[in-house]
């Protein structure tokens, strides 16, 4: 009974269209008083689901993300992946991709990637011939590799939501060679459109200006060498080593690249504030929502049921992927990280799978959710900058949607390709 | 009555079975009257959350650490005192008896009953560099301690350098010499492979702070005085349970410690460490005065 | 021809929709919690370089980063919050309700931010409670009251407050059911 108040009251919520975080906020809230529950503890789940130690990287890395756009940092990787790969047929499609594989090792967030790569870019692709469709297609997709390849502060959110227990060092060093796979299998199918469009190459600058182009930029990758070279040699804690990235991000761009004006600062402040409160505020709510979910027993409850469903492992781990796909269709990933985590990770742990497998798998499935309509805030910001409608960027989107699902299919059914970095750590 | 419990040990942890143990006797001791579920693993919550929720009313019972119980019963901050008992059996006799009542007496006021006392064993100092015999061992050493003043100072006065630091992140932190040791119980120091990176346990002993089995003052009260003696009495079983499989658990984990390559050192001269706590006393006692005579007292029993 | 890559232009920032006393009151209201969730979020990334400084160079590491930067943090999200209700910067799932006909769709709206605004009274009285009840505790290693970190609830509560009950004025104000607010 207040578990279907909980859910129901959660639904109504998301389809007046109240935030998310307010929706599952309210009906925790209100299923606290109807189990005579003080109000008082729910409110206490809000303050000590932000007061944690690891959370505190969230900020730090979306602050170091913006920086890189203000700063001039996105600009330098672009113009290094278009020194390398630019000569390709539909060069800048390669371009893009390779450019996100780099910015996704600085970056945490899909959706900085999408809005530092696309701004710069998209209007280059349209000058050069390309179909808007397809510049936002490739930017899009291709923004997941900021998730996947570490830092990623949605990894952060995981491992927290899975109530700690998983080390975010194997979490990033997994997150690797998926995430470089799904960016070859991109290109692969950027290519193919490309070809099949008949999109120019960009001539070969030289590898004198590769070099120039490589060495432009790494001032700028060595934030990525700080982050995850900070947390993975363990020389400091993934907090430290944001609060690091960020300190080191204002240096290089302010005082390097000197591109980094006050004005740019104080935006990147503020839109780290932005970011950072509407991520959190959704960890405040989930926090309080998966205490009534603890009460209930629900994640022990679907275990049972769905292996009640089946007893085979490949169907699934196949549903688990589909009901995660169409909850990524209308929700953002944050929260269905928040959600699900506590639900689904103890069925994918029961069938053997090692949990950081299945947040990389998590993180993948949620990532391609950002790209699709109804909800997918990489698209939206995509279509914006791309000046297209939301309909006419999906349309052709399949190859890619393609390219991501074969990655994700093979991260869930071949452990290897995420636990074998982990597993030579260890 | 449906009892929610909180415990942040996992399945088959000692407490854990001990704590199921109380909550079945209990269940039939009172003929099905009080019914408890423990959540087990720290699901509800962190410990000074777990507290908050048994002052509210959102759990009724709980395993709780004395350690953290300092920030909302004073009193019992003494228990986190260095080198307050010689050894565990001192403990027992002290917690057992009117110092238990006292400590019980001081949470009452807070809404929180102690039904009984289980072991969290006795915890002594480890480090990646070398056995430590006398408190100047520990000169210009980083140890990681749990978030208390008192244990940064008890560090600081053998010579080192106390860092709280989050539990999960002193693994990686002893391998890359971020620190050079920590501090705790043999169980916890095998079962986080904290032996691996940290080879030498010295056996100071210094803090043997006891766990709670509580509940909570507002469900305790609505129970007639005949459940309340069988619930009582249920926790003082389940406690003589725990402290079995504790110290069962103890020298397994030596065992595997030392199977595993660690050197365990005894401490000959205990006394030595006892002085160097002096100031860390004094600090403790300036602050609070009143404390003076039932610290005496606990250490006379 | 080399490819040319330049800087992004900055976006303009969206012109407040609203004018008047009351709304350039509010998004001053605004501009100043997120100046001071600003300074927050500066104050913690330098602190924590202090930390790491002083645990490598000075060997005596500060102990009271953690515990400061886990309060900041609090206040950050909780301003942050409410000042994403005031300027819609929120995720929600809008797609359906804007699927609706105008009525309902008004309706919907007016309801969501009656969720929103229930929410937010609930927490300013339950955060005062929270307050009160962290008043006697001290946040570890700190030595400050637990209340400091509690109360950005109540703060927020009463923020969201005015800022939902000014946009749910001003819809039901200008009833106009067809064009986009
Ligand atoms: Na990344
Ligand atoms: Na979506």
């Amino acid at each position: 009974m207040g578990l279907m108040l909980l859910f129901g009251l959660f639904a109504l919520g998301l389809f007046m269209g109240a935030p998310v975080a307010f929706a599952l906020a309210f009906a925790s809230v209100v299923t606290f008083a109807f189990e005579g529950l003080p109000l008082q503890i729910a409110f206490q789940r809000f303050s000590s689901g932000v007061s944690v130690f690891s959370l505190l990287a969230i900020p730090f890395f979306i602050f170091a993300g913006e920086l890189m756009l203000q700063g001039g940092i996105a600009t330098r990787l672009v113009r290094l992946a278009a020194a390398a790969v630019g000569s390709i047929r539909g060069g800048l499609g390669t371009v893009n991709v390779t450019a996100s594989m780099f910015f996704g090792g600085i970056s945490g967030s899909a959706v900085a990637d999408t809005s530092a790569l696309g701004s710069i870019l998209i209007p280059v692709m349209k000058e050069k011939g390309y179909d808007a469709d397809y510049a936002v297609n490739v930017t899009v997709t291709s923004s997941i590799a900021g998730i996947v390849i570490p830092p990623s502060h949605n990894m952060i959110l995981y491992t927290v939501a899975a109530g700690g227990g998983i080390s975010i060092s194997s979490l990033f060093i997994a997150g690797i060679v998926p995430g470089v796979l799904m960016c070859l299998f991109l290109a692969v199918a950027a290519y193919a459109v490309a070809v099949k469009r008949n999109y120019p190459a960009e001539d070969f600058p030289g590898w004198q200006a590769l070099l120039i182009a490589f060495l432009v930029s790494i001032p700028g990758l060595l934030t990525a060498v700080i982050i995850v070279g900070g947390t993975l040699s363990g020389i400091m804690t993934v907090t430290e080593s944001g609060a690091f990235g960020a300190i080191y991000a204002v240096i290089v761009t302010a005082f390097v690249y000197r591109e980094l004006t006050w004005e740019g600062f104080k935006r990147a402040v503020l839109n780290a504030v932005t970011t950072t409160s509407m991520v959190m505020i959704l960890v405040a709510a989930a926090n309080a929502f998966a205490f009534l979910l603890t009460i209930y027993r629900v994640p022990e409850q679907l275990t049972m049921l769905l292996q009640f469903v089946s007893d085979n492992p490949i169907v699934i781990l196949l549903m688990l992927n589909l009901i995660l796909l169409m909850l990524g269709m209308i929700m953002d990933m944050a929260a269905l990280i928040l959600i699900t985590t506590p639900i689904f990770l103890p069925v994918a742990t029961q069938l053997g799978m090692d949990p950081v497998q299945f947040g990389i798998m998590l993180m993948m499935n949620l990532g391609l959710g950002l790209c699709t309509p109804p909800v997918g805030s990489c698209l939206f910001v995509g279509c914006v900058i791309g000046g297209i409608g939301i309909e006419k960027a999906v349309r052709t989107m399949w190859p890619f949607y393609l390219a991501i699902l074969v990655a994700l299919l093979l991260v869930t059914y071949v452990p290897a390709i995420s636990m074998t970095l982990p597993n030579m750590l260890t | 009555a449906d009892w929610r419990g909180w415990n942040i040990h996992p399945e088959g942890y000692p407490n854990t079975v001990a704590l199921e143990q109380f909550a079945k006797d209990a269940e039939a001791a009172t003929e099905g009257r009080v019914k408890m579920q423990v959540f087990n693993g720290g699901v509800l919550g962190s410990q000074p959350d777990a507290i908050e929720q048994i002052q509210a009313g959102a759990i009724d019972f709980a395993n709780f650490n004395m350690g953290p119980m300092g920030p909302i019963v004073p009193l019992t901050n003494i228990l986190s005192l260095p080198f307050l008992f010689t050894g565990v059996d001192q403990m027992h006799r002290a917690m057992d008896g009117a110092a238990g009542d006292a400590f019980d007496a001081a949470m009452q006021e807070k809404g929180i009953v102690a039904l009984a006392w289980y072991d969290s064993g006795s915890r002594s100092l480890y480090n990646s560099k070398k056995p430590i015999t006398q408190p100047a061992d520990v000169e210009g050493m980083k140890f990681r301690v749990m978030n208390n003043q008192l244990f940064v100072d008890m560090i600081g006065a053998m010579g080192g350098n106390g860092t709280p630091m989050a539990f999960s992140e002193v693994f990686q932190s002893l391998k890359t010499g971020v620190i050079d040791g920590a501090e705790n119980n043999y169980p916890s120091y095998e079962s986080t492979n904290h032996f691996e990176a940290a080879k030498f346990y010295s056996i100071t002993e210094h803090l043997i702070i006891p766990e709670c089995v509580c509940v909570a003052k507002a469900s305790w009260d609505k129970l007639s005085a005949e459940d309340q003696a069988a619930v009582k009495k249920a926790a003082r079983d389940s406690a003589q349970t725990q402290r079995r499989l504790w110290a069962e658990r103890e020298k397994a984990s030596r065992k595997m410690v030392e199977a595993g390559g660690a050197t365990v050192n005894e401490v000959a001269d205990k006394a030595a460490f006892q002085a160097a706590m002096q100031p860390v006393y004094e600090n403790y006692l300036k602050e609070n005065p009143d404390q003076a005579d039932f610290i005496k007292q606990i250490q006379g029993m | 021809m080399p490819l040319e890559i330049n800087d992004p232009q900055p976006v303009a920032a969206p012109r407040p929709d609203q004018t008047g006393p009351v709304a350039k009151a509010l998004d001053g209201l605004a501009a100043l919690c997120m100046m001071v969730a600003g300074v927050m979020l500066i104050i913690i990334i330098v602190v924590f370089g202090w930390l790491v400084w002083g645990r490598y160079v000075l060997n005596d590491t500060p102990t009271w980063v953690e515990q400061l930067s886990l309060i900041l943090v609090v206040w950050i999200t909780f301003l942050g919050a409410a000042v994403g209700v005031h300027r819609g910067t929120h995720l929600s799932v809008d797609f359906i309700r804007e699927g609706f006909s105008p009525v309902p769709r008004f309706v919907a709206r007016i309801l969501a931010d009656l969720i929103v605004f229930s929410f937010g009274a609930i927490m300013a009285w339950q955060g005062w409670t929270l307050v009160s009840a962290g008043m006697g505790r001290a946040v570890p290693m700190l030595g400050v009251s637990e209340a400091w970190r509690v109360a950005a609830l109540p703060v927020s509560g009463v923020l969201i407050i005015i800022f939902v009950s000014a946009r749910i004025t001003r819809m039901v104000a200008n009833r106009n059911l067809t064009t986009e607010d």
